[in-house]
């Protein structure tokens, strides 16, 4: 392209930036000195940092516990979502009778948000005697359109002629689909770990209404309730808040490729 | 037929199998089809049933017919006011995409740190939403929040604004927030899309001596349709369920100012325990997203060389 000066649009990507960066900043701020909570001007570096609003959290609430639970619906949602959506996808690539329905109601079902369904969802696990647990809590995302159909086109990419050598070698359809495809499907996979992990680590709505007990609650959950019972008083708050983001950051920024890949093929499909 | 020709064709050593592959392919398919079906169909005819009945958990269920849907649509005030708040922020997605289209344009050019300018764009979209919420409180916060500071020094206002205890003001901040959250999704889908637009169209066009504005009406922005397109639905769907967002930083208020559809339906079931009628308001949140979802579809498509968003 033609010669243009470049200075104009750094400059305005660098004021995106600073839109985009400048609310993580005065929340840091305010988590290691609590100061501006009760001054007026707020003051734009911290004054006199220190890190005892992030000891207070750990003491105030069960910060471990939450995170353990946390950890736990996660871990369940992303192995069954890998299992199911990885055996669903390999399913779809082959042809067998009733293969036009399933797509079709797969296709249909990834219309309805899962917000929709909360009452039902709510009375049916009920019914199934799954409230206030860790696989109630996963249950419901067990298993997503998106991630069958990015499984199903990257086993779709497996050249015909690799399958057919495997054949003629004599290995079982099993073996086939443990030693070439999955392998072959390793950013299939990786796509599928993000996006149901940051699903099932973000749900707020669900935790929500299918726990009871303190002891269930998620970190979401645990940092809404965090809010309501110490309003913005403290600094502690915006130091929980730093702690529940910064795993989150950390790991985007440790697999960004991924994360943006996953979470946009992710839409292309919706 | 088809089926059966293929698997004449097949080497016979699958060919005798196919009883056994049709056992194997459906048991792959079960255990998803299972939670589709217990946590999307099942729930979409339970709302159905559920919306002409009169229930309530410990009591037999009364068939009612429309009386839900009547007080709904002739009795219910809050229903509206959540009614035009939902449309108010399926209206604000266009100013959204628009920021990200301009953001997206900016990235697409060729200067250094791009991928460090899209990575911090992209950055907010990924996280906890009930953290962004609080996050966001803090920045409309009225003694100390950032954004009154800002407006002060800058003389926009001489008294600090309760954002969110406003009812004029605590919409607009809900839907800032949100559109700070979505920007970097908007921004990558359309660069995608920007980048799949071929170079020698540009070339051409400039040959042909249009300028950069008629490059970008006639080239960028019709060939950018399905994108933005799509940005709208995702965004639009992501947004009128963003049940966290509202939640945290506002829980409705004040009022019923940013009530919108499906906080409403919250409270209704599970604070009131009007499964019913709370039901019956999501049926018609359902048929208000399939319709704004066909409707962009249907202006998405049938324009002739769309290129694929992906």
């Amino acid at each position: 392209m033609g010669k243009y000066p470049r200075w104009p649009i750094h400059l305005a990507l660098i004021a995106a930036c600073f839109v985009m960066l400048v609310p993580f900043y005065w929340v840091l701020k305010t988590s290691v000195s609590g100061e501006n909570i009760f001054s007026y001007p707020p003051s734009v570096i911290p004054r006199d940092p220190n890190p005892f609003y992030y000891v207070d959290v750990w003491y105030a609430i069960p910060f471990a516990r939450f995170f353990f639970n946390s950890v736990v619906v996660s871990a369940i949602t992303i192995t069954a979502n890998v299992v199911l959506n990885a055996m669903a996808g390999y399913a779809l690539t082959q042809t067998f009778r009733g293969k036009r329905v399933v797509l079709m109601l797969f296709l249909s079902c990834m219309m309805i948000p899962f917000q929709t369904t909360i009452i039902p969802a709510y009375l049916i696990t009920g019914k199934l005697g799954l409230l206030d647990s860790y696989l109630g809590l996963a249950l419901p995302m067990f298993s997503t359109i998106i991630c069958i159909f990015v499984f199903k086109a990257s086993f779709d990419a497996v050249p015909r002629s690799l399958i057919d050598a495997a054949k003629i070698d004599g290995l079982s359809e099993w073996k086939i689909i443990w030693m070439v495809m999955i392998p072959l499907a390793k950013s299939a996979m990786a796509t599928n770990v993000i996006l149901s992990f940051i699903w099932s680590w973000n749900n707020f709505m669900w935790p929500l209404i299918a726990t009871r007990s303190a002891d269930m609650q998620t970190l979401p959950l645990g940092l809404a309730r965090f809010l309501s019972y110490q309003e913005d008083s403290t600094g502690a708050l915006y130091a929980f808040c730093i702690m529940v983001l910064a795993p989150g950051i950390l790991l985007f920024l440790l697999a960004q490729k991924e994360f943006v890949q996953g979470l946009t093929s992710g839409a292309a499909k919706g | 037929m088809a089926n059966s020709e293929a698997a004449i064709r097949r080497p016979h050593f699958l060919a005798r199998k196919s009883t056994r592959r049709a056992v194997l392919i459906w048991s792959f398919l079960v255990p998803s089809l299972l939670i589709f079906f217990l946590y999307r169909i099942l729930p979409l005819g339970w709302n159905v049933l559920l919306s002409f009945q009169a229930w309530s958990p410990m009591k037999p269920a009364v068939f009612i017919g429309l009386e839900n849907y009547q007080e709904m649509f002739f009795d219910d005030e809050v229903f509206w006011q959540a009614l035009w708040n939902t449309l108010g922020i399926i209206a604000s997605a266009p100013i959204g995409i628009a920021i990200a289209l301009a953001l997206a344009l900016l990235v697409n050019s060729d200067i250094r740190g791009r991928d460090i300018y899209r990575t911090l764009i992209f950055l907010s979209y990924p996280l906890m939403t009930v953290a962004v919420a609080i996050i966001w409180r803090w920045m409309f916060d009225e003694r100390v929040g950032l954004i009154n500071y800002v407006a002060r020094i800058a003389g926009l206002v001489d008294k600090p604004i309760p954002f969110l205890n406003s009812f004029t003001w605590a919409l607009p901040s809900v839907i800032a927030a949100n559109i700070w959250q979505m920007l970097g999704f908007y921004m990558i889908i359309i660069l995608t899309g920007l980048q799949s637009i071929p170079e020698n169209l540009y070339e051409a066009a400039a040959i042909d001596g249009a300028n950069a504005f008629r490059r970008f009406a006639r080239i960028t922005l019709p060939l950018l349709r399905p994108s933005i397109f799509l940005c709208f639905v995702i965004g639009m769907l992501n947004s009128v369920t963003s049940f966290d967002l509202v939640y945290v930083m506002t829980a409705g208020g004040p009022g019923r100012a940013t009530e919108i559809l499906i906080t409403y339906i919250y409270k209704l079931g599970f604070t009131q325990t009007r499964f019913d009628y709370a039901a019956a308001v999501t049926v018609f949140f359902f048929v208000l997203l399939l319709g704004v979802t066909w409707t962009a579809n249907r202006l998405s498509g049938g324009n002739a060389g769309a290129v694929e968003a992906d």
